[in-house]
């Protein structure tokens, strides 16, 4: 269905295939800013968390500071935190998304003001969000207050702990309210121009809501979908801020250990902030890898992803 | 990134000079300091770039307003204030400049700094001086404070001049905590009849590591023996001490010590909303200010512990290879006369705390000083000063901060 997808994505294999010499003209300047900046600072974040300390010209390279994170009791305690939040607030903001999208499909097609109102939740800062959490669901929050006020508590200690709690509630509060806008703005681009042909066509068929969202609808949106957890995902577990606002003294999320170690007075500790943050850029990037790899397979199954 | 790469240049350019000349030994560093008449005419027409942290609109507007226009007219200096977000990042710059042999005409004629970067430098030996004693303002420096004469337990020694200083203080509701606990001894026992309404902010954090600080005090029964030699028996001990009361205190804390705020700001925020009955702050005037900016309830007010608080001198320092020396300690004099220092305590310019003792200052002068409108919650100059503890060696700050992450907050 090549008309379908030519908005979501551009077919696997082009037609009109571009020569490797053009390509590189084309592509060029962006790559070679993001191999100079990106790459070059990876490159000295590794040097630095190998041991290469600035000012102390005798330093011995070497894996020692990577070896005494990954061996840190709180390692797997971090880890296991910080991925709970990313895999938790990833699955709840694609499920309300998709229901929001398709729920908002049919006015959003003819009507610009749906997806101007979309955008504006995407322009405000994720520290915005956090920061509103804050006052609305501390204990001293605006919440807590409006109940004891009304009398559904008795005190406004009495608010359950939504914010610095065990279980990352706030933090999760912030991303799922933070990237549903962003998912089902994805999701409503690419269901835009699928049109209600298909649709309709399945229902002439006499297929049921669930048969037409299942094989019409989910193989459709699924690439957007699929990329948009992935951003999700990556974005949600690389973040430090919200985490580091709302989460508690102990266990820390990934980000905001590394930042911990990074800012630490102590400058020996900088090296194995480095270290946590590279580790965090591997895993990132090791999910994306083998989610574009099981794409690559089921693709390749056949499935009409 | 930017940084980074010129360290590496500058590295490779250490590398191959060191390769060209065999030979090549760093050139004997200039010790001759100005006497104060040499310097006076020599800072004529000279530039000062003074490094700081910019990151106060009330600083840069004291130092670009009043200081600038001040030292024009009176010595003929322009003063450029270069603002940087941590001097640490200048004072690894002098360190490579040491190691590349740059050792005149250095950018940096004067940078705002102390403890942990005084400590580096002096070590290091970055500095200019000892330049403080040649200053005729420094009569008006009370050097027998412990305070001012260490800086976070590095002795001073001339090569820094006091600009001012800060102290923490204990905030409290008036109109809640009629009489607060008014020592460390007393606080604890409050906060244990009074479960849930205390907290403080999770060191490393600034402030809440000074907190840690008193209780080690307290733990230790004594403040002196950390500011000479002491053995790191007695150090693990008085430790060990520390963090034992801290982890009793934990299930009176807010939310049973089960987290903490991670600012000051938060704990200030917790205060006014009424979570908890006490805050407190590394800077004295900080609550009235509060109060002023309608955070705080006009209630609100301060106190200092019987056996005092700890407090700290921020100083001004002369980097060895700096190009403007006189009129950098033409500056740094400036900084101390009574004008200067009055202009910058008033709560509408900066609100800091003052460098030079009150009680050295002819009486028109001291006059002035007593008569300065400080806010609602603010202590005077003599009951802060009188109650002054000086911080202990940095090397205690870092330990106690990762003993705290360990023992009290990770419960081994």
């Amino acid at each position: 269905m090549p008309r379908l997808q030519s908005s979501a994505m551009p077919p696997a294999g082009t037609r009109r295939r571009t020569s490797a010499r053009r390509l590189l003209v084309l592509l060029g300047p962006a790559l070679a800013i993001i191999l100079l900046l990106f790459g070059g600072g990876l490159l000295l974040g590794l040097l630095q968390a190998l041991g290469q300390v600035p000012s102390q010209t005798l330093s011995t390279i070497g894996g020692q500071h990577f070896l005494h994170v990954l061996q840190d009791a709180d390692f797997t305690k971090s880890l296991t935190l910080t991925l709970y939040i990313a895999i938790t607030s990833t699955v709840i903001a694609a499920c309300i998304s998709v229901v929001l999208a398709l729920g908002l499909m049919r006015w959003a097609a003819n009507s610009r003001a749906i997806n101007f109102l979309l955008q504006i939740p995407l322009t405000v800062p994720h520290l915005v969000i956090a920061l509103s959490v804050i006052l609305l669901l501390t204990p001293s929050g605006l919440f807590s207050r409006l109940f004891s006020y009304l009398s559904i508590i008795s005190t406004p200690a009495d608010f359950p702990l939504l914010v610095n709690d065990g279980w990352a509630i706030g933090i999760l509060i912030v991303y799922v309210w933070k990237e549903v806008p962003f998912i089902t703005f994805m999701l409503l681009s690419v269901l835009k121009n699928m049109g209600v042909e298909l649709l309709e066509a399945g229902s002439t068929l006499n297929a049921s809501r669930g048969q037409r969202f299942f094989y019409i609808i989910l193989p459709i949106i699924a690439p957007s979908l699929g990329a948009a957890c992935l951003i999700v995902f990556a974005f949600t577990f690389g973040a430090f801020e919200v985490p580091y606002l709302l989460g508690r003294t102990y266990p820390l999320a990934l980000p905001v250990w590394a930042y911990k170690n990074y800012s630490d007075i102590d400058l020996l500790a900088r090296p194995e902030g480095i270290a946590i943050g590279l580790i965090i850029a591997a895993i990132v990037i090791l999910a994306i890898i083998s989610s574009q790899l099981l794409l690559h397979f089921g693709r390749k199954r056949g499935l009409s992803i | 990134m930017k940084n980074t790469c010129r360290f590496f240049t500058r590295y490779l350019f250490v590398l191959l000079t060191f390769l060209a000349f065999p030979a090549f030994c760093p050139a004997e560093v200039q010790t001759r300091v100005h006497s104060w008449e040499e310097a006076v005419k020599a800072a004529r027409g000279q530039t000062v770039d003074w490094y700081m942290w910019g990151g106060s609109p009330a600083v840069n507007q004291y130092v670009n307003g009043y200081l600038a226009t001040e030292l024009k007219k009176e010595y003929g200096i322009t003063l450029r204030q270069i603002p940087v977000k941590d001097i640490a990042e200048v004072v690894s710059k002098l360190v490579v400049e040491k190691q590349a042999g740059k050792d005149s005409d250095g950018s940096v004629d004067l940078m705002w700094i102390n403890g942990e970067n005084f400590r580096t430098c002096k070590q290091q030996e970055l500095l200019y001086g000892p330049f403080a004693d040649k200053l005729p303002n420094q009569h008006l420096v009370d050097w027998a404070n412990p305070s001012v004469k260490n800086d976070f337990g590095t002795p001073v020694e001339g090569l820094e001049s006091p600009w001012g200083s800060a102290q923490m203080v204990m905030i409290h509701d008036s109109a809640r905590t009629l009489e607060p606990p008014r020592s460390i001894e007393a606080l604890l026992a409050w906060i244990k009849t009074n479960p849930g309404r205390f907290t403080y902010p999770a060191p490393p954090d600034f402030t809440g590591s000074a907190f840690v600080r008193h209780i080690f005090y307290h733990a230790a029964g004594s403040v002196d023996t950390w500011q000479g030699e002491y053995s790191q028996a007695t150090f693990t001990k008085a430790a060990e001490a520390t963090y034992t009361i801290l982890r009793d205190l934990k299930k009176s804390l807010w939310r049973q010590g089960e987290t903490y705020p991670e600012s000051p700001v938060r704990m200030n925020a917790l205060f006014a909303d009424g979570e908890i009955d006490f805050s407190f702050s590394y800077h004295q005037g900080e609550a009235s200010r509060n109060i002023l900016d309608g955070l705080f309830p006009t209630t609100v007010r301060t106190f200092v512990f019987d056996e005092g608080t700890i407090g700290n001198t921020h100083f001004v320092a002369i980097p060895y290879n700096a190009k403007d020396t006189a009129a950098a300690m033409v500056v740094a004099n400036f900084l101390l006369s009574p004008a200067a220092q009055l202009h910058k305590a008033s709560p509408q310019v900066w609100g800091d705390f003052p460098a030079i003792a009150a009680a050295r200052l002819p009486s028109p002068w001291q006059e002035n000083f007593a008569t300065l409108p400080r806010g609602p919650a603010t202590l005077d100059d003599a009951e802060l000063q009188a109650h002054q503890l000086p911080e202990p060696p940095s090397k205690i700050l870092v330990e106690l901060e990762k003993g705290w992450i360990e023992h009290v907050l990770k419960n081994r």
